[in-house]
């Protein structure tokens, strides 16, 4: 977009403070908005991330896309995956234009999950071997995310925020999609229930680190510097404490178990006490070291280098001499 | 127009109207290397439940507007009442009482005949 | 012509043993197209060459399978099972689609070492699609007026994709030396099998006999006429001929790549049809 040249005279100092009164009074900033650098950086790294765990979260129910059991979900698993590529187009597109005045654009985001700077979720690194799997994805690592994006969605930056509402409209469809599918295998016949049991057990370590590390009493500078912003206004207990009032119970009353015996709702203290999962896992794994990591980071990156003709020919259209 | 290839795709900014008396709203941006895929991926990137009558693609670059710094500008005093029905808020009570004084009259001149 | 009377419903059509019979042949091998190049367009998602245009391809494949859908509903209402059972329990041997639609993306499979094709992708979904656009045309007489209505009701996504799929045409077409010759190369690859689409199988004597659907010449013209006005805007050369392949899809001979497709479709179902999925 175009404007007129503005010079504005205030010092570095004065528009930190103005930016600082902004966030305050509860104002929402837009992209061609003044910013501190820090804001900016803090900005592409999470919503990069969010883009891109989009993009990759595509993989693991896409391996199921073909494969659906029945006309109505091959169709509806086709529309939710495109949905989550779609949330990666939106998510990009925020971050791009965060970039641009960095001079970085999506090549370099792309070029950056290829050599592992930039990171995605932790669910979508792990395996997806069942059916069932395609389910609980929907119901619970979806769950997770609504959970997640809601409370973002009175971000402080306005074009994030424009983002999540319409990401979140679709969330909706989403988790009702994967919920449908479990309700049908928890009603099914035993082996159906019994995909059904391995694949909670399986996702539910991955689902309890979906959040990120608890704060134990300290947060991150990252966190901190993301709340003074007001970009998230929770931390990730409080999110995954929401998450397991919402849940644990709807798993208990389907009749499934959890691989954590002693998990319970503490009165008391008003808190799920629950076993933790390998923190250390955690961060191998966000790493790039999970277990399907690699598989999943070479789909992308060979699809990606297959079809760079294709980019380089539309690019190119209408531009030919003569 | 040169000959060489872009590096990298345009900005397209994309609005739909949905249906004949709607007025056109802006939905989101896209990457696309020209209007015409620009157009041929729009509906599916941001209406794919909503209706959509027409669609707009529009190349960011070529879109002119307000700077940060000039949009607070924007915002006016609140005493344009006269732009406003609000501001003709008297008008109802005055036609109820030139009915009520009319239906008194006749109402004396049939009763004094 | 004599036999031109019109049939409103199922239970009607199941009256003559004979012009259900013909109607199921032609049916099978309308929702086998759609729902094999759907199932083929399922597998490009995620892997497509620019996150719009993901998202873009998507939907005409989520397109092109409802369409199959409806054609299934129609064979079910005919009483030949259950339209999940038709789509999923047959053997590659009952479908009876065209051999083109069944060709794999390009080496690899989906979810292995995929290495696609996208310049395929565009000239086989283009192709297929300006010979539906014939068909679904011709399908707007048929003597089965709930076939009639339904290809009315398709016409209008359809016309939506082949917008998508010309501009892709023209762009790959007009643009650098590689796309040209990559595109070239996928024609000359649809060119050996798109022959066999106006095929109407076995029974076309029949089909056409009952005014399901015109004649294979009648349709085959149009498509190749229309097809030639689109290469020839776009710049390419008209291809000649259009071949086909050693194998009939429309007799039920298929290739290995058909076995493959319908194997990965129905793995989920076939862990137990009865059970609800």
């Amino acid at each position: 977009m175009q404007t007129r040249m503005e010079h504005s005279e205030l010092t570095e100092n004065e528009k930190m403070e103005a930016f600082l009164a902004r966030i305050d009074r509860g104002e929402k900033i837009e992209a061609d908005d003044w910013m501190p650098a820090d804001y900016r950086n803090q900005l592409i790294k999470l919503i990069s991330m969010h883009g891109i765990s989009e993009i990759m979260g595509a993989l693991p129910e896409k391996e199921w896309v073909p494969k659906a059991p029945t006309l109505r979900r091959k169709l509806a698993i086709m529309a939710k995956v495109q949905d989550e590529m779609g949330h990666g187009q939106l998510l990009l597109r925020v971050a791009e234009d965060l970039m641009a005045p960095l001079g970085k654009t999506r090549e370099d985001l792309m070029q950056d999950l290829f050599t592992g700077r930039l990171k995605f979720h932790n669910v979508f690194h792990m395996e997806a071997p069942t059916w069932a799997d395609a389910g609980v994805i929907g119901w619970l690592v979806d769950g997770a995310a609504i959970i997640t994006q809601t409370m973002s969605l009175d971000t402080s930056y306005a074009p994030y925020a424009r983002a999540l509402h319409r990401i979140c409209a679709e969330e909706k469809f989403h988790a009702q999609h994967g919920e449908s599918i479990v309700l049908e295998l928890a009603e099914g016949t035993e082996a159906q229930r019994q995909m059904l049991q391995e694949s909670i057990t399986r996702w539910w370590p991955s689902l309890l680190m979906f959040f990120g590390p608890p704060e134990n009493g300290t947060i991150t500078s990252n966190q901190s510097a993301n709340m003074r912003y007001k970009i998230r206004s929770q931390t990730n207990e409080e999110l995954r404490q929401a998450f397991l009032t919402k849940y644990v119970p709807r798993i208990f009353h389907l009749g499934f178990t959890l691989p954590d015996e002693t998990i319970h709702f503490d009165e008391a203290s008003g808190q799920w006490i629950y076993q933790q999962p390998d923190w250390e896992a955690f961060k191998l794994i966000v790493k790039g070291q999970g277990p399907r990591s690699a598989h999943r980071l070479n789909l992308r990156e060979t699809s990606y280098e297959d079809t760079k003709w294709v980019r380089d020919a539309i690019m190119s259209f209408g531009r030919q001499a003569g | 127009m040169g000959t060489e290839a872009k590096k990298d795709f345009d900005i397209y900014e994309v609005f739909s109207q949905k249906n004949v008396t709607s007025s056109f709203v802006h939905q989101f941006s896209l990457l696309a290397p020209n209007k015409e895929v620009a157009l041929t991926m729009a509906r599916e990137n941001f209406l794919r439940r909503e209706p959509c009558f027409n669609l707009w693609v529009v190349k960011r670059d070529d879109i002119y507007g307000l700077s940060p710094e000039e949009r607070p500008f924007l915002e006016r005093l609140d005493n344009k009442s006269y732009r406003e029905t609000k501001g003709y808020g008297d008008l109802q009570a005055r036609w109820r009482k030139h009915k009520e004084r009319y239906e008194e009259q006749q109402q004396k001149a049939k009763s004094g005949s | 012509m004599a036999d031109r009377v019109l049939i409103e419903t199922a239970e009607q059509a199941k009256q003559n043993q004979e012009y259900a019979q013909a109607l199921a042949d032609l049916l099978f091998q309308l929702a086998d197209d759609d729902f094999i190049l759907a199932y083929r367009g399922s597998e490009w998602l995620g892997l497509a060459p620019h996150i719009e245009e993901d998202v873009a391809f998507s939907s005409m494949s989520q397109d092109m399978m409802g369409h199959a859908v409806m054609f299934y509903e129609m064979l079910e209402s005919l009483g030949l099972g259950k339209a999940d059972d038709i789509a999923q329990l047959r053997e590659a041997k009952d479908f009876r689609n065209a051999i083109l639609v069944e060709r794999k993306n390009g080496a690899g499979e989906y979810n292995d070492n995929p290495h696609y094709d996208w310049a395929y992708a565009i000239v086989r979904s283009y192709v297929y699609g300006l010979y539906k656009q014939v068909r679904l045309e011709a399908l707007q007489q048929s003597t089965y007026v709930p076939l009639a209505q339904v290809s009315r009701k398709m016409m209008t996504e359809h016309r939506y994709h082949l917008m998508h799929w010309q501009v892709w045409l023209n762009q790959l077409a007009n643009s650098t030396k590689d796309a040209r010759q990559r595109l070239e190369a996928a024609i000359a690859k649809v060119w050996q099998d798109a022959g066999e689409l106006s095929d109407l199988g076995p029974s076309k004597e029949q089909i056409v006999r009952f005014g399901l659907i015109a004649g294979e010449e009648i349709l085959r013209q149009k498509w190749l006429a229309k097809t030639r006005e689109i290469f020839q805007s776009a710049g390419l050369n008209w291809p000649g001929e259009p071949g086909t392949a050693s194998e009939r899809g429309r007799a039920g001979e298929h290739t290995a790549d058909l076995e493959q497709a319908v194997a990965t479709l129905s793995e989920v179902y076939r862990i137990d049809p009865a059970a609800s999925w």
